[in-house]
């Protein structure tokens, strides 16, 4: 018994020290990781004291919310690290997409193309949060860094620039025109950094947006501050705090227990307590630009078909499913964009029949339709994320009452299997249709020939005479023009199917707006404007 | 002795060589591409040329036995290698998570054995009578229970109702107190039923049977003699639970935003980051089967009789 007590007593003592380092630890590293900045030294104040009130977020000016993504870094222009960047307030590009995904004004005035050149104008008044001036060369090193450290943007390396004045860029894309590059530039991978007195790019970047990093715990929480030399005008709020939460519930109770002022990703269960008390929680969803979609394989399934499964497929009805996490697709991208306006066959289960039986098919005893006594079996691929899972059964559902029998292949990686080796009837996807408020990389990815996702046959000669000339117009009302035809031909081919946009939906309290709650991408969260 | 103990000290090393080589076998072998996991992870498609360029700067391309050769010469000069997510090391991702792992693991288990112990020895002591129906019951429902559902109740009961803790709580010990209960109740449910059964099989003993006709107190022949006696099992029992705390807290790790292990493998596995996966494996493997061992040495040491 006696040895017993002696391993007992070590045991709890060893607890108690692991408990102790572990806690201390903590601490430390959150303090080792807090950034010293001599500009923010009075901004850190504000928020740390903050801390110190009770974590209830009344009663200061700090904006507390969850963010379901955190990463090791703040380098702007590695990786995605950028658009947390700027969800945090740090960092600004030269353009910003607004509502209607148009690249307007931020810290350059304007873009004109002439050709292979473009001409890029910066704000007069620009400074970065240390005070020093936004300069053209400061831009052409920023954008010259992209291109070498983010593989995604390494065509920006073949380019070359030149800074015929301190306010002026002027950039010349070599043989080919590059009509995309304002709308590029507007990528919040491209947020400009002071790269002459930035010293630590992972923790303490220097930008130019209206808040400045105060605490950064890398894959953790992150704390930011008004920032005081903000070129742009007052900054409403004194700081703000976004804790790493990726769970749904905890999010729910943090915003019932008033430890959050807002947040966004809401999902559809928490939606539906939003919604019982409108004079506590204030929701706002717009359609996103990520894109649930199917490639219907024109080398297995005959035209007849293919249109009879798009004029089956009821997206409103899997959208109400979804309640409220999607928003049926008119298009592959937000039905606010100039380049969404298509049209879109309305669901006609009967004419689905009809052109079936047209196309000498015939039900069977299984009420099944057959042609030369094979009956339709579609091999529907998708794999279980966004919902796609979902989406196969209630579509496998609905072809089902129309006589169209289909199996579920599920893929842990698709890129890999179905997508590669283009084995499915009917694929399911889902992407980011519109990544800088152009529509050029989604018709690249998807329609043109020899596109990554374009495996199942689809290839038409007046599409990608369109493609060639989308690739170069450079004037946005013909580009928007020009993409509206050519998605128009992938939808009267039934070679795609595009059901729904996941909604961009923000839940804040009462007094909270500006958190980018209107905007369709991903990639915006507070700014000047931003009150609570 | 001792040759028993470096002969199961080398059969550790060669299982961890079998272990590490058949879980890159596996990585390897599985679906996923950790280029294309990277370069998309927003759900941006990025172009074949631009995949297939950060595959070869990633050393994807190379030879199964190049690349698993370098990993095995990394590890044995004790560089873990670079996240394949984020090109950060992998050693002190690793080493921080699991640090707080093994706080979080600890706490609980400390905390399930001061409360099973006594539930256990109670249960098998007053056998059928009300108190066991309620330990057991209590056990089958706590066995039962989630581990997603038990957190969020807890933190609706502890943080909203009662409003004792913040939802939103700092890596210290108020922080602490939610994880640890929410991990320790299906471990008391498990541990107090062992022990019961345990202690039960001791009590039906000859022994037992022969101190109490000797006239030896019920209380010192069960503390002094059965208890001690459960003691060997009850060691087995703990090596065999911190296995499964280490790796199997991810979900507690995540609704309490406990920066843990569970935590960063899930994330590793779903971006494909097989240096972090494999590290882990290697850890796990090592805390796993030193722990077994550690067990068996005391039990030696408790019962002599035991064999290594």
């Amino acid at each position: 018994m006696r040895k017993f007590n002696k391993l007992f007593a070590l045991a709890m003592a060893t607890t108690m020290a692991f408990s102790a380092a572990g806690c201390g630890n903590s601490a430390k590293e959150s303090s080792e990781s807090t950034v010293e900045s001599n500009e923010a030294t009075e901004q850190e104040e504000v928020v740390e004291a903050s801390d110190e009130e009770e974590k209830t977020s009344d009663g200061d000016n700090i904006l507390r919310t969850a963010a379901s993504f955190a990463y090791p870094s703040l380098d702007v222009h590695k990786e995605y690290y950028g658009w947390y960047t700027s969800i945090y307030g740090l960092s600004e590009a030269l353009f910003k997409l607004d509502e209607t995904s148009t690249a307007v004004p931020c810290l350059a005035k304007d873009a004109v193309s002439d050709g292979t050149t473009w001409t890029i104008t910066l704000k007069d008044n620009v400074k970065f949060s240390n005070g020093e001036p936004l300069t053209a060369e400061m831009v052409i090193k920023n954008i010259q860094r992209v291109a070498e450290i983010n593989g995604r943007f390494d065509i920006f390396g073949t380019f070359s620039y030149e800074a015929p004045d301190d306010k002026t860029i002027v950039v010349n894309t070599g043989d080919e025109v590059y009509p995309t590059l304002k709308s590029d530039l507007a990528s919040p991978e491209f947020g400009i950094i002071d790269l002459e007195n930035t010293t630590d790019f992972d923790n303490d970047p220097i930008c130019t947006g209206p808040f400045v990093i105060t605490e950064f715990v890398p894959e953790g929480d992150v704390k930011v501050a008004k920032n005081e030399n903000y070129w742009g005008g007052d900054v409403n709020l004194d700081g703000a705090v976004f804790y790493y939460m990726q769970e749904d519930d905890p999010k729910l109770l943090a915003m019932q227990s008033g430890e959050i002022d807002c947040y966004n990703s809401v999902s559809s269960a928490a939606l539906e307590v939003y919604k019982q008390e409108p004079d506590k929680y204030n929701v706002v969803s717009v359609e996103g630009t990520r894109l649930q979609f199917y490639i219907l394989n024109e080398n297995t399934m005959d035209g007849a078909v293919r249109a009879a499964v798009n004029l089956t497929i009821d997206k409103e009805a899997i959208a109400s499913y979804l309640e409220g996490t999607v928003t049926a697709a008119t298009a592959p991208f937000p039905s606010s964009a100039a380049y969404s306006k298509v049209s879109i066959p309305a669901v006609d289960t009967e004419k689905a029949k009809a052109l079936l039986e047209e196309d000498g098919y015939t039900l069977n005893a299984d009420g099944i339709y057959e042609k030369d006594g094979q009956p339709i079996k579609l091999n529907i691929a998708y794999y279980a994320a966004r919902s796609l899972d979902t989406l196969a059964i209630l579509m496998q559902e609905q072809l089902k009452a129309v006589g169209i029998d289909s199996y579920l292949t599920v893929e842990e990686d698709p890129d890999s299997t179905y997508i590669a080796n283009a084995d499915f009837d009917l694929a399911l996807y889902c992407m980011i249709s519109d990544k800088c408020g152009d529509p050029l990389y989604f018709i690249d990815s998807t329609l043109a020939d020899g596109a990554y996702y374009n495996v199942a046959g689809f290839k038409n000669d007046e599409c990608q005479k369109m493609i060639e000339e989308l690739r170069i117009e450079t004037d946005s009302a013909k580009r928007a023009e020009l993409a509206n035809k050519i998605i128009q031909i992938a939808i009267d081919d039934n070679a795609f199917g595009y059901v729904g946009l996941f909604n961009h939906t923000t839940v804040m309290k009462p007094g909270v707006s500006g958190f980018a709650e209107n905007i369709p991408f991903d990639f915006y969260g507070i700014d000047a404007n931003t009150t609570k | 002795m001792n040759n028993k103990v470096i002969k199961r000290i080398i059969e550790l090393i060669l299982l961890l060589v079998v272990l590490s080589l058949l879980t890159f076998a596996l990585m390897y072998l599985a679906p996923g591409d950790p280029a294309e996991k990277r370069l998309s992870s927003q759900g941006v498609a990025v172009t074949k040329e631009v995949l297939n360029a950060e595959r070869a700067r990633m050393g994807l391309l190379r030879p199964f036995f190049v690349r698993y050769g370098e990993w095995l010469w990394g590890i044995i000069h004790g560089d873990f290698g670079i996240s394949f997510k984020d090109d950060m090391p992998v050693a002190p991702k690793l080493i921080k998570g699991l640090k707080n792992t093994v706080v979080l693991a600890l706490s609980s288990l400390m905390f399930s054995l001061i409360i099973s112990i006594p539930l256990g020895l109670v249960a098998a002591v007053k056998k059928n009578a009300l108190i066991d129906h309620v330990v057991r019951l209590l056990s089958f429902i706590g066995n039962s229970l989630p581990n997603f559902l038990v957190s969020v109740l807890l933190m609706y009961f502890f943080c909203i109702k009662l409003n004792m803790f913040p939802i939103i709580a700092e890596g210290n010990l108020q922080g602490l107190f939610l994880p640890v209960i929410s991990l320790s109740i299906p471990m008391i449910a498990r541990f107090s039923r062992m022990i019961r059964t345990e202690v039960l099989t001791q009590l039906s003993e000859d022994y037992v049977t022969g101190l109490r006709l000797r006239g030896v107190k019920e209380k010192y022949i069960l503390l002094k003699n059965v208890f001690y006696n459960s003691i060997g099992h009850i060691f087995t029992i703990i090596a065999l639970q911190i296995g499964v705390l280490m790796g199997g807290s991810v979900v507690i790790e995540t609704i309490f935003r406990w920066p843990g292990i569970g935590k960063l493998v899930m994330d590793s596995i779903n971006a494909r980051d097989y240096p972090v996966i494999m590290g882990f494996v290697i850890i796990m493997g090592t805390i796993y089967v030193g722990i077994n061992l550690l067990s068996d040495l005391l039990n030696k040491v408790i019962d002599p009789r035991v064999e290594v």
